[in-house]
């Protein structure tokens, strides 16, 4: 009976020990150095950066309504040649209540470095579903126009557009 | 050893989720002063903020549907279908608030309702408390509040809810003579400070008082010639000061905002004297009694002809001092649009730049521009700001 107890105590020593270096080592290699997180920054230099130039005259021309097109040059601001480039619009109302934004998409395929591509995009920019909402009418929502392009390594170049109302 | 070497194992560094960061948040220079920190961003018409009691979130509206969020970075939340309408939202506790408003209005000023919504379950639910509701006030440190309903045609009657729950009590064998527009408590939370357009009277507005121990209530000033009370009087140590002025629906005819001006009257009745310590020309728009009720915030205009700005007033001192030094931005000038902190140290407003009549084209995202849609913005009150 005594030999059992010695060898449990035994056991649980053993078993404790080396639960205790384990944890131990654990603990030293997994506490990370205090650092602070950088946030990276969106076109670091070595990346593939685009460039969105939009008609400043045709902008000021587009009306609340379907059929309207919006112009603009992309281009390949880095010295790499690009496999494709997505190239999203989306339209939305100032105001949040009413806004389902409308999306419209165009690939450009191959961007040389330095390049250009020329875009038009078709949309709709007809007033959305009128309804009630905490919007007073002295303050007439603006519509919003966004437009991103992204390379395939997912850098994103935007420009927003504030249409008055 | 063992159990020091375990303790020694288990203290290491806790795996935290990194939450996201808010869109634009952090201190910001949008022309209101150094120390201005931006708490929202991206487009929607925001109205009434709200602080939390402990002042680490800040509920407020935005199109009509209400939303919190946290003032430093972290994940928003919506309280409210973007289909409902709220005028007001008031926090009772650290994880209940209260809102008034209409679900799904098929016309404006449709009859309002009072709700509560509870973010403890980890769900957010509406729960109606009353129909016709005029206004309301939060009742600080009892999770309550004081309201007032509609009773018939012309009438108001004053309810109260204690302890964060849905019944109340109405205050029935008081009824008010007209609608109730707007409320707010004395500085012993025992008495109550209305605004009051009586019945069949579209010219005149009232100022009344309700003592809610002694269940009595009093006219304290009359307003006449189309003068209207403006927003919520605040009920001061040193009387009831309120805005008023010519009634208006619009923008005065040569589009100009309309001017009102701020009043002070004492409590127990008299005539309504412009505030002392602003100035005769000082042109008022909305006014905050601060937590230790020895303050008045005030967004205002020295002048007619001078940009609108956020000062203070010491109502005993007399004296009035700018907060900030504001050339370019549009404050809005709502009544509600306009919050201390708990603590008294910080005010949160609502403000835009000015809107262009041209397209204008920015480098980010929508949701994270600032100046071109009103958001809100934390302003630090400076310690010694008017004392």
């Amino acid at each position: 009976m005594r030999d059992v107890a010695v060898w449990f105590s035994g056991a649980a020593l053993a078993f404790f020990l080396t639960a205790g270096a384990f944890l131990l080592l654990a603990s030293i290699a997994t506490v990370p150095s205090e650092k602070s997180l950088v946030p990276e920054p969106p076109e670091a230099a070595s990346q593939p950066a685009v460039g969105l130039k939009l008609n400043a005259d045709q902008l000021a021309s587009l009306r609340p309504e379907k059929d309207q097109s919006l112009d603009l040059i992309l281009r390949n601001e880095s010295s790499t040649p690009l496999s494709h480039v997505n190239v999203t619009l989306s339209v939305s109302s100032e105001n949040t209540a009413l806004s389902i934004p409308r999306y419209y998409r165009h690939v450009v395929e191959k961007l040389p470095a330095s390049g250009t591509a020329d875009i038009r995009f078709g949309f709709d920019l007809s007033e959305p579903e009128q309804r009630i909402t905490g919007r007073p009418a002295s303050e007439p929502a603006r519509e919003i126009l966004e437009i991103k392009a992204t390379t395939p390594a997912g850098i994103s170049t935007t420009k927003t557009v504030v249409l008055p109302p | 050893m063992a159990a020091a070497v375990l303790l020694t194992g288990c203290t290491g560094t806790e795996e935290a989720p990194i939450p996201p960061l808010a869109p634009a948040a952090g201190r910001v220079d949008p022309g209101l002063g150094p120390g201005t920190r931006a708490l929202s961003s991206g487009p929607g018409y925001k109205g009434s903020p709200d602080w939390d009691p402990d002042g680490t979130r800040i509920a407020y509206t935005v199109d009509g549907y209400v939303v919190d969020g946290p003032t430093t970075p972290g994940e928003s939340r919506r309280w409210t279908t973007k289909d409902f309408v709220a005028t007001d939202t008031e926090w009772i506790s650290d994880d209940t608030l209260t809102i008034l408003g209409a679900a799904s209005p098929t016309e404006r000023g449709a009859e309002n309702s009072l709700y509560r919504a509870n973010a403890g379950g980890g769900s957010l639910e509406l729960e109606r408390i009353a129909r016709g509701v005029l206004a309301m006030s939060p009742i600080p440190g009892e999770d309550g509040l004081i309201f007032a309903l509609v009773t018939g045609f012309h009438g108001s009657e004053l309810a109260l809810t204690r302890d964060g729950g849905a019944s109340y009590k109405t205050f029935s064998d008081n009824p008010i003579d007209g609608h109730v527009s707007a409320l707010s408590l004395s500085p012993d939370g025992e008495k109550v400070a209305m605004a009051v357009r009586p019945p069949g009277d579209s010219e005149t507005s009232e100022l009344r008082t309700f003592d809610l121990r002694q269940r009595e209530g009093r006219e304290v000033a009359r307003l006449q010639g189309d003068r209207e009370i403006l927003g919520t009087p605040q009920w001061t140590r040193r009387g009831l000061y309120f805005v008023a002025g010519k009634q208006t629906t619009a923008l005065d005819g040569d589009g100009s905002d309309p001017l009102f001006d701020l009043y002070r009257v004492p409590a127990d009745g008299g005539t309504p004297e412009p505030a002392p310590g602003v100035g005769e020309d000082f042109v008022a728009s909305s006014i905050r009694l601060s937590p230790d009720k020895d303050r008045l915030i005030i967004i205002g205009r020295l002048n007619p002809n001078s940009p609108i700005n956020l000062y203070v007033l010491d109502p005993a001192a007399k004296k009035l001092e700018a907060v900030t030094a504001n050339e370019d931005m549009e404050i809005k000038t709502d009544p509600d649009d306009l919050a201390w902190t708990p603590d008294g140290k910080n005010v949160a407003i609502i403000a835009r730049g000015i809107p262009s009549t041209e397209p204008e084209v920015r480098t980010e995202p929508a949701d994270r521009l600032l100046k071109d849609f009103y958001n809100l913005y934390e302003i630090p009150i400076p310690e010694e700001a008017a004392r």
